[in-house]
């Protein structure tokens, strides 16, 4: 009973910064049809930062914060400077090829990617270091019995849990939310109603920046720090975000805390060397039972 | 009806000798240009021989046919154990592993085009990545049968001494370049006759539209598979060459080595074979040339170390940014702007 | 007023637009008739910024269109219908109208709660079906959407293209009655294509004929719908 209720905890724990990671993926894929590869290498720019800011004596929530900040800007960067001008050049023999449309960003934000964990490495050294938590890791106590979870799982379940109560409200109540929804639907009609499209996909970059630098916040305190430390969060965010439907914000959620669960209890029940054959065994059963993900609507991937 | 079919026949023939030509041209230029090599870069240059052919491999798929695969270093792993359990558990012979590596990873890239067919971009690019990832560990999983961490130890043995009493003494880096510098002159040769056929055709067809490529009759997911199959077949005889350099183990395939055999393909022009050679030189070289660069100036260690994988980093994007066809789209160009 | 002179559009250097000059006049219905492929739609996505014409003027009170993009365009009045009654079905009707004065939201609060309501007042079926998603509309229903779209940006001048395109002849004399009324009580300039001749040019001021491309007649509605040897010529009866 114990070590269910630790891998169920931890598996929450865990599966809420996937959620993130996948809910940043789908963000970009559905505003501007990009699956950004380089989107965890943004957020382990982003959090050493916050680790640089914190060994100057900052505060943990002021580098937090400027962390945050950190990633809207890189992530509207990486859309500003590579990815609009990429996508919008005509003209070009290699992009009038359908498969090539979709290749060549994916190409690039993997020159993102390597780039910026270069200069992770030229500026912080390549060595792993640690990252605090405003939380301490122990478990709660009732008295004298130990709770199957610690204060660090629920300041993390509170944090995305806060994030994806102001996202939802972002989409769902405001007209910037509105236009996003359906500049993603629909590019031309939401231009002809007078909106500036490419903003508002610069926007969904920033957002998406914001959301995977906050699971890079989350997530190192019990990962540690390093230029390759965040691969495998954008592995298992990507399979969340395949399994939740690649268009659905919703299914992207729910996908992360399945993957949280699967990844957690094969690590309690069965032995962590199992954890990524259990990624890629998911994955494909995910591809071949239910292509269209959980939530994902069936057009989108008729071609 | 005779009039219509002969220039046809020509063109084959001519296509043949071509590639036949090629392939002849390329292999002696590995051997004159390794005879004014040091041991080093003679194993250097036999690394490129290696990779060249797992960078045909995304010529194949990813410039001929559009899908892109950031797993090849997976089916180069799979080539690769492949191999060096028949050699160490069945002693067999070197040679017939390695094109024994060929039939287990096409086989394996059945299984794995048969997932692909239905994916495209970036699904398929996930799901290769998720595989790169996957693979090795597998190794570490089932440890009695692959060694784990550790690792099954081959080499390519030394050379015959006929091959000795004809050219003379031959190193050991001599040697591994002797032994994959055949097996890359026939990928050569079987990647342009296959982009110059009626299949080749048909894949570039499925690449630039599928919609219209399936109206004029091609079968989608079975031309994918093909692709699949044959970029695998490729990739794992890359795999089985670079294991028996002296270790095949989950830290000789990481998931960099598939996206540095991206990059490869990708500066050098994604749809060219030459810019496929031209890519590996660059990739193989280019650490070794900073290094040579760098040795004067006085840089911290941190930054040397580096350098390279900023540099590759830099040369993808710049080639993204301003030629996506690459140094072979680069250099049309320019002979094209010479014309006119 | 709107006014275009030698207007070129190309697509693989095949001229879709080739040369197009006429007025449409402030506070009228002109129409713009042709067969299939005569290059109507092409002039309307033109005229919006969807297609960057490679020669000639689009003016727009004193404004020249052709070098805006299609979101100044649009914030300055013009506002177009596209064929095929595109709604985004996904988002709700309420959504789908909101949408269209997204724009004008910060500047135009008060003004943008009136307009709403009067097009709900045009349409009041989708204010009845006002939270249901787009797509479970009907036909009529989705092309009275689009144009309730882009009625609440409070456009000057109403490019609709094809509004009757699939839908049964009664409802799209309703439609076509419903902008006609508008156009006279608010002094809305509208631009109408159609390949339904007869529906357009009955309510329509002035008449645009097109072909491959070409204005072959620009002529007032009643003339030109008189005039059988043209409608023989170009329109097939």
């Amino acid at each position: 009973m114990t070590s269910f209720l630790t891998a169920f905890f931890s598996g929450t724990a865990q599966g809420a910064i996937y959620a993130l990671v996948s809910l940043g993926l789908v963000l970009v894929w559905r505003g501007a049809g990009v699956v950004n590869f380089a989107q965890m290498g943004q957020a382990m720019f982003t959090t050493y930062i916050a680790s640089q800011m914190i060994q100057n004596n900052y505060s943990y929530w002021t580098a937090f914060v400027v962390a945050l900040i950190c990633g809207a800007a890189l992530g509207a960067l990486v859309d500003l400077g590579l990815m609009r001008p990429l996508t919008s050049r005509k003209n070009s023999k290699l992009l009038n090829s359908q498969s090539m449309r979709t290749t060549i960003p994916v190409i690039a934000s993997l020159g993102i990617l390597g780039v910026l964990k270069s200069l992770a490495g030229i500026f912080w050294a390549g060595e792993e270091r640690g990252f605090p938590s405003p939380v301490a890791p122990n478990a709660i106590k009732i008295g004298e019995t130990n709770l199957a979870i610690t204060g660090f799982d629920l300041f993390v379940i509170g944090a995305v849990f806060i994030t994806l109560v102001l996202t939802t409200i972002f989409f769902t109540k405001t007209g910037m939310g509105l236009a996003m929804r359906a500049s993603a639907l629909n590019p031309e009609v939401t231009r002809l109603s007078g909106i500036k499209v490419g903003s508002v996909r610069t926007l969904g970059w920033a957002i998406s920046g914001t959301a995977s630098s906050l699971a890079g916040l989350l997530v190192t305190p019990r990962t540690n720090l390093s230029p390759n430390t965040l691969d495998l969060l954008l592995i298992v965010g990507f399979t969340a975000a395949v399994v939740g439907g690649l268009s659905s914000l919703m299914g992207s959620v729910l996908g992360g805390f399945i993957l949280g669960y699967v990844i957690s209890f094969v690590n309690v029940y069965s032995a962590p060397e199992n954890v990524f054959i259990a990624i890629l065994v998911f994955l494909l059963l995910a591809l071949f039972i239910r292509p269209q993900g959980i939530l994902g609507s069936k057009e989108v991937r008729r071609v | 009806m005779s009039k219509g079919i002969k220039p046809v026949r020509l063109k084959y023939t001519v296509i043949g000798r071509r590639s036949t030509l090629l392939s002849i041209a390329l292999f002696i230029l590995f051997i004159l240009l390794s005879n004014q090599f040091d041991a080093y870069n003679q194993s250097q240059l036999a690394n490129i021989a290696t990779l060249l052919i797992a960078v045909f491999s995304i010529t194949l798929l990813t410039g001929a046919s559009g899908q892109i695969s950031l797993g090849q270093g997976a089916i180069m792993a799979v080539g690769g154990y492949g191999s060096a359990l028949l050699v160490t558990r069945l002693g067999l012979s070197m040679w017939l592993a390695f094109i024994l590596a060929i039939f287990i990873s096409a086989l394996f890239g059945l299984f794995l085009g048969l997932a692909a067919a239905r994916l495209s971009g970036p699904y398929l690019a996930g799901t290769t990545l998720v595989m790169a990832l996957a693979i090795p560990s597998i190794a570490v999983r089932f440890e009695s049968f692959f060694s784990g961490d550790v690792g099954l130890s081959v080499d390519y043995g030394v050379p015959p001494t006929w091959l000795s009493n004809l050219v003379g003494e031959i190193s050991i880096e001599q040697w591994s370049l002797y032994v994959v510098l055949p097996f890359t002159a026939i990928a050569l040769f079987a990647v342009l006759n296959l982009s110059n056929t009626r299949t080749g055709r048909t894949w570039r067809a499925v690449r630039d539209n599928e919609v219209s490529a399936a109206l004029s009759g091609i079968n989608i997911a079975r031309t994918k598979v093909i692709v699949f199959v044959c970029a695998s077949g490729l990739a794992g005889l890359a795999g089985a060459l670079y294991g028996f350099r002296g270790l095949v183990a989950p830290s000789v395939y990481p998931t960099d080595l598939s996206l540095t055999l991206l990059t490869a393909a990708v500066i050098g022009g994604l749809r060219s074979i030459g810019g496929a050679i031209f890519g590996t030189f660059v990739i193989v070289f280019l650490p070794d040339i900073i290094e040579k660069i760098t040795a004067n100036i006085e840089i911290p260690e941190t930054i040397g170390n580096y350098l390279p994988s900023l540099t590759i980093g830099i040369l993808l994007l710049l080639t993204v940014i301003l030629n996506p066809r690459g140094a072979a789209g680069a250099l049309e160009h320019a002979r094209h702007r010479r014309k006119h | 007023m709107l006014a275009i002179s030698n207007l070129v559009t190309e697509f693989d250097s095949v001229k879709a637009l080739d040369g197009i000059s006429f007025q449409a006049k402030p506070g009228l219905i002109t129409t713009v008739i042709g067969a299939n492929g005569a290059g109507k739609s092409t002039l309307l996505r033109t005229i919006s910024g969807l297609e960057k014409p490679s020669s000639g003027s689009i003016k727009w009170q004193d404004q020249e269109l052709t070098s805006m993009s299609v979101e100044s365009i649009v914030r300055s009045g013009i506002a177009q219908v596209p064929e095929g009654h595109a709604v985004i079905s996904q988002l709700s009707v309420a959504e789908n109208i909101e949408l269209g004065g997204l724009f004008r939201r910060r500047s135009f609060r008060g003004d943008l709660a009136v307009a709403t309501k009067e097009v709900y007042e045009l349409f009041p079926i989708l204010y009845e079906r006002r939270n249901e998603a787009a797509g479970s509309l009907s036909g009529g229903e989705r092309q009275m959407l689009a144009i309730s779209r882009a009625l609440v940006s409070r456009p000057k001048l109403l490019l609709l293209d094809e509004p009757s395109l699939g839908l049964a002849p009664m409802i799209s004399a309703q439609i076509i009655s419903i902008v006609n009324n508008l156009c006279r009580a608010t002094g809305l300039t509208v631009l109408l294509v159609e390949q339904n001749a007869n529906t357009a040019l009955a309510v329509a001021d002035h008449g645009i004929l097109l072909a491959l491309g070409k204005v072959v007649a620009d002529l007032p509605a009643k003339e030109l719908s008189a005039d059988s040897s043209l409608r023989a010529a170009y329109l097939g009866y």
